[in-house]
């Protein structure tokens, strides 16, 4: 039943019904920003993604031919659109100020000054140690990790066999444990 | 020991992906029972599992996503007024055509036809023919034919005998 409507909403995207890609965003945005921010770890660069990629499915949904599921086809193109930010981003260095605006994260009331100094901390070593990552494996890691795609649904957004999706998977889990040492026990070995 | 140890680190990575069978599995898991080295290594997977997903579940549940929606929209709108555009636009566009040439042969063809028929559709054709007068009178003896072209001031005249005198073999 879910796959109908789905199928109809493609269709009627298709044709360039915007109410049927507004239903499509109200499914899938969530998803696609998590998936953006697990790539930049970066609040309003994740936003950015989430309208690019769905501006761009907007304009490419006509190449869906259906042969695959659609969630791989929308996954690549936020894939894609995650990777071109970050060699975007890259070429043009954050000021200070920048970097600060993107740590912000939420004053809760029970964190004390340290728990959140501590938390700004571990999500910039966190963020650190992703951008080190290839980007293929930092999409692995994001897949399999946040998202929590199977070796198979990764295999077919990615392009790639499921030995590949593993070989990914296991360098990008093994380089983060290093770059986390004291973080994570066991960092490193294996 | 240490053979089953090397044998099932090397499937750990899928069983904490939950992409082992049930037999591997229960094999794992039997070691894990017993093995403190193994039971780390698969700890610091759900660590690492959980620094990588916690900044993130946190952050899209503060997210404020409608303004998100708002600027998709209208960029969305603005795109299909401009394929729209395009759309027309192309469909009048000639320089396609113009940069791959295909034009040459059909203007040759062209060129050719104009060539041979504009000389037939100027060709000089009277208007209409040589108005002349011709007048036949017919009598019992002779029948006299009267021939005036009008372009000259010449007349003339024939005279035939008359049908009786025509025909005296029969």
């Amino acid at each position: 039943m879910k796959d109908l409507n789905e199928t109809d909403l493609i269709l009627r995207c298709q044709r360039g019904d915007q109410d049927a890609l507004k239903e499509i965003y109200d499914q899938y945005h969530e998803k696609v920003y998590r998936i953006a921010y697990g790539v930049v770890r970066h609040r309003e660069d994740a936003l950015e993604i989430v309208q690019d990629v769905f501006i761009k499915l907007f304009r490419t949904i006509s190449s869906f031919r259906g042969k695959s599921r659609f969630y791989t086809f929308l996954y690549r193109i936020t894939m894609n659109t995650a990777i071109d930010y970050v060699r975007k981003v890259k070429k043009i260095p954050k000021t200070i100020v920048e970097e600060e605006g993107g740590l912000q994260l939420s004053e809760e009331p029970e964190r004390g000054p340290d728990r959140i100094l501590l938390h700004k901390e571990l999500e910039e070593k966190v963020k650190g140690a992703m951008e080190k990552l290839p980007a293929d494996q930092r999409m692995a890691i994001v897949f399999r990790e946040i998202e929590g795609l199977s070796y198979q649904e990764m295999a077919e957004t990615m392009g790639c066999s499921i030995g590949t999706v593993m070989s990914r998977l296991h360098y990008g889990r093994k380089k983060m444990q290093e770059l986390l040492k004291g973080y994570v026990k066991g960092g490193g070995e294996g | 020991m240490r053979n089953s140890c090397s044998s099932v680190s090397k499937l750990l990575e899928r069983y904490f992906d939950q992409e082992v069978t049930g037999e591997e599995s229960s094999l794992i898991n039997e070691h894990l029972t017993g093995c403190i080295s193994c039971r780390e290594t698969l700890r610091s997977l759900v660590e690492l599992r959980d620094l990588v997903k916690a900044p993130v579940e946190e952050a899209a549940r503060e997210e404020d996503f409608p303004w998100v929606w708002q600027k998709i929209e209208r960029e969305t709108r603005l795109q299909e007024k401009a394929s729209w555009w395009e759309t027309l636009r192309s469909s009048v566009n000639l320089s396609h055509l113009l940069r791959k040439k295909v034009w040459v042969p059909a203007a040759a063809l062209a060129a050719i036809l104009i060539f041979f028929t504009v000389p037939l559709l100027f060709k000089e054709t009277p208007l209409s023919p040589d108005r002349s007068i011709v007048e036949y009178v017919e009598s019992p003896t002779y029948n006299v034919m009267v021939y005036h072209p009008e372009k000259t001031d010449t007349t003339v005249i024939w005279l035939f005998d008359g049908p009786e005198m025509e025909s005296p073999a029969s």
